[in-house]
């Protein structure tokens, strides 16, 4: 192919070739390693009917050493104060990056403000957080870095440590062209590990596409009653439609939550809270907004027999007596139904 | 064409000489001193706990006694209006060096210097009740001193969870059973309206606060002092809000980001018929 080249053509790419040459040895970074890694975009695998992208991730779209850098610092203790807890302390991969405590805990043992969400499937997602007070997942990460009850350090403080621990400034060279560590390339690159969690191996999705799996009978009544009782919120692949509800739960009485009317200031967002996901619920117990619910039964059981009211309460739980009328059966075959949400495959593939 | 070159080459010579040769017209930089003075009404504040018997005590427009044990807030985005109309900005970005915490516990945070700026009568100053939305990201990075300023352990102006600095804290107790007090401040939007993909409604804090002198501040040679009273029966009794405390609105509380657009527009003015707030120049001294 090359030979058929014109010869002008191939002049000009050469001239082209020689001036970029001089150009770069003008701007020669003395951090710039001679020995640069090819760093190749990473091909992510889109579920079919997932929600679209974050557009977030247009900008910082995952890199084979980004990713590499993200997944080890989410596993780096270095990112708290004392160096005890990572991102993955509370968002453990075994537990589909949940935990089982009802309020996360965080540095010295202190108690979060709510329940640790799983963090798969968030480069669908919109709305970070329970309250939504971030839409993109680069700028969340410094949050429990400085928090008082989370890691409760400072990005400088880690940047710190991280250039005298071996091995970090190689992989941020691999992963950004140079040792350089600042905090813009650590929250890129954890954003970047988060978008490749992509959790569409359940059974639920082996029955849509046709793999040769049946639902079970219960599974079958359960993902019917799911439609009728749980969809209008739960909604699309991801099982929730990202929109802020009061559903009248049992309410955290601590001083600093309101729910989404903390960012928001406005009433009618007093006490709503993100519609969570429910991939994967089967391994994040408890359940609710600072873990009111055990177990997915008793979280539809309180649902059955009349939540709070409050001004604000969900027009679907209003114009319904304040409850969603279940009955046993149909609680065992809905918990049936959430539990082929579950990937097993995607938590065997992140867990050491 | 080679007329045009040697007009060129000539125009080229004589822009870098006029630049190498610059002879400023503008006086000596001189420097111009903001004292804050912290009233309630005309008694000036002073800090204590509930057992105190120094702490002043103040009686809203509602009748509610009530003192502080602590009172913070950020002043930003300094700029000077001159009698010409001309505005000079004092360090508006960068806010290790033109933003300040100022502590009622710590006298040496009421003045501020405002170093080496141009001579002139002054006739007006405008600066920011808390941090502009730009900047208002803790970026550690960027602004370390201001960063540490505010994220010191006896001073805690941020909001770790939005990323953002508070911009006024007060501490206190109301009543005759002496209950807390504690209203807290800050931004919690983020983005705009025009971008919906990534705009989080939310409360802006941030007030552009605007004085006028009564005399004109001349800077040339001495050092002004201009006097700015902050007066926190603003706080509670406000041109925007008269304020009753009560389990509501007293402490951070389910309420809190409703609430809290009362207290800054009562201490901050609405942004736009109001640009004083709890501000009033008392007193310009050449």
């Amino acid at each position: 192919m090359l030979r058929s080249w014109p010869t002008k053509t191939a002049y000009v790419l050469g001239g082209l070739a020689v001036l970029w040459g001089l150009t770069m040895a003008c701007n020669k970074d003395p951090l710039r390693d001679h020995n640069q890694v090819e760093n190749p975009f990473i091909e992510l695998e889109i579920p079919p009917d997932f929600p679209p992208l974050n557009a977030s991730i247009h900008t910082n779209w995952p890199t084979r050493y980004g990713v590499e850098l993200g997944e080890r610092l989410f596993h780096e203790k270095r990112l708290s104060g004392n160096n005890t807890i990572s991102c993955a302390s509370c968002h453990q991969p075994a537990q589909a990056f949940a935990d089982n405590e009802m309020q996360a805990i965080g540095i010295l043992g202190r108690k979060g403000l709510r329940n640790t969400l799983p963090i798969q499937n968030l480069a669908f997602m919109q709305q970070y957080t329970w309250d939504g007070h971030k839409r993109q997942l680069e700028s969340h990460v410094l949050v429990p870095i400085i928090a008082h009850e989370e890691m409760n350090s400072s990005i400088l403080e880690v940047i710190d440590k991280l250039r005298k621990t071996p091995d970090y400034p190689d992989l941020f060279r691999h992963a950004f062209g140079d040792t350089s560590i600042t905090g813009e390339r650590i929250y890129r690159s954890i954003a970047q590990y988060q978008y490749t969690l992509i959790s569409a191996n359940s059974k639920y999705d082996r029955v849509k596409r046709g793999e040769n799996e049946a639902f079970t009978e219960s599974e079958e009544r359960g993902y019917h009653v799911f439609q009728v009782k749980c969809a209008d919120c739960h909604s699309t692949e991801l099982f929730t439609d990202q929109s802020f509800r009061n559903i009248g739960f049992p309410i955290n009485t601590h001083s600093l939550e309101a729910g989404r009317a903390r960012v928001t200031g406005d009433l009618d967002d007093w006490m709503s809270f993100r519609v969570p996901s429910l991939r994967n619920a089967e391994f994040t117990a408890p359940y609710g907004s600072f873990g009111q619910f055990p177990t997915l039964r008793a979280l539809l059981d309180y649902l059955d027999e009349g939540v709070l009211d409050a001004p604000n309460l969900d027009p679907i739980l209003k114009n319904n007596g304040n409850r969603i009328a279940l009955s046993n059966q149909e609680k065992e075959d809905i918990i049936a139904f959430i539990y082929t949400l579950s990937d097993t495959s995607f938590i065997r593939m992140h867990t050491y | 064409m080679k007329t045009t070159t040697q007009y060129l080459v000539l125009l080229l010579m004589s822009s870098i000489l006029f630049s190498c040769s610059k002879t400023s017209p503008d006086p000596e930089p001189n420097h111009l001193l903001l004292k804050f003075h912290h009233t309630f009404l005309d008694q000036t504040i002073v800090l204590g706990d509930a057992d105190s018997e120094t702490a002043t005590e103040h009686t809203s427009h509602a009748g509610q006694v009530h003192r502080f044990s602590e009172v913070k807030y950020v002043i930003s985005s300094i700029r000077l209006v001159k009698s010409d109309g001309s505005t000079m900005p004092y360090h508006i970005n960068d806010l290790d060096v033109g933003a300040f915490v100022i502590d009622l516990s710590r006298p040496e945070t009421w003045e501020i210097y405002l170093q080496d700026i141009p001579g002139g009568t002054y006739q007006q100053i405008l600066f920011g009740l808390g941090i502009p939305a730009d900047f208002n990201v803790l970026n550690q990075e960027q602004f370390p001193k201001f960063y540490a300023k505010a994220s010191a352990h006896d001073t805690r102006m941020m909001w770790e969870w939005g990323t953002g600095y508070r911009f006024l804290k007060i501490e206190g107790f109301y009543g005759p059973d002496n209950l807390p007090l504690s209203i807290h401040t800050g931004s919690t939007v983020e983005g705009t309206e025009d971008e919906p993909d990534t705009y989080t409604p939310g409360v802006d804090a941030y007030r552009d606060i605007a004085l006028s002198f009564p005399i004109g501040a001349e800077v040339a040679g001495s050092t002004p002092q201009v006097i700015i009273r902050a007066d926190f029966d603003h706080l509670l009794s406000g041109d925007a809000f008269k304020i009753y405390l009560s389990e509501e609105n007293a402490t951070p509380n389910i309420h809190t980001a409703v609430n809290m657009k009362q207290f800054v527009d009562n201490v901050g003015g609405n942004g736009t018929t109001n640009k004083q707030g709890m501000f009033s120049i008392e007193q310009v001294i050449n």
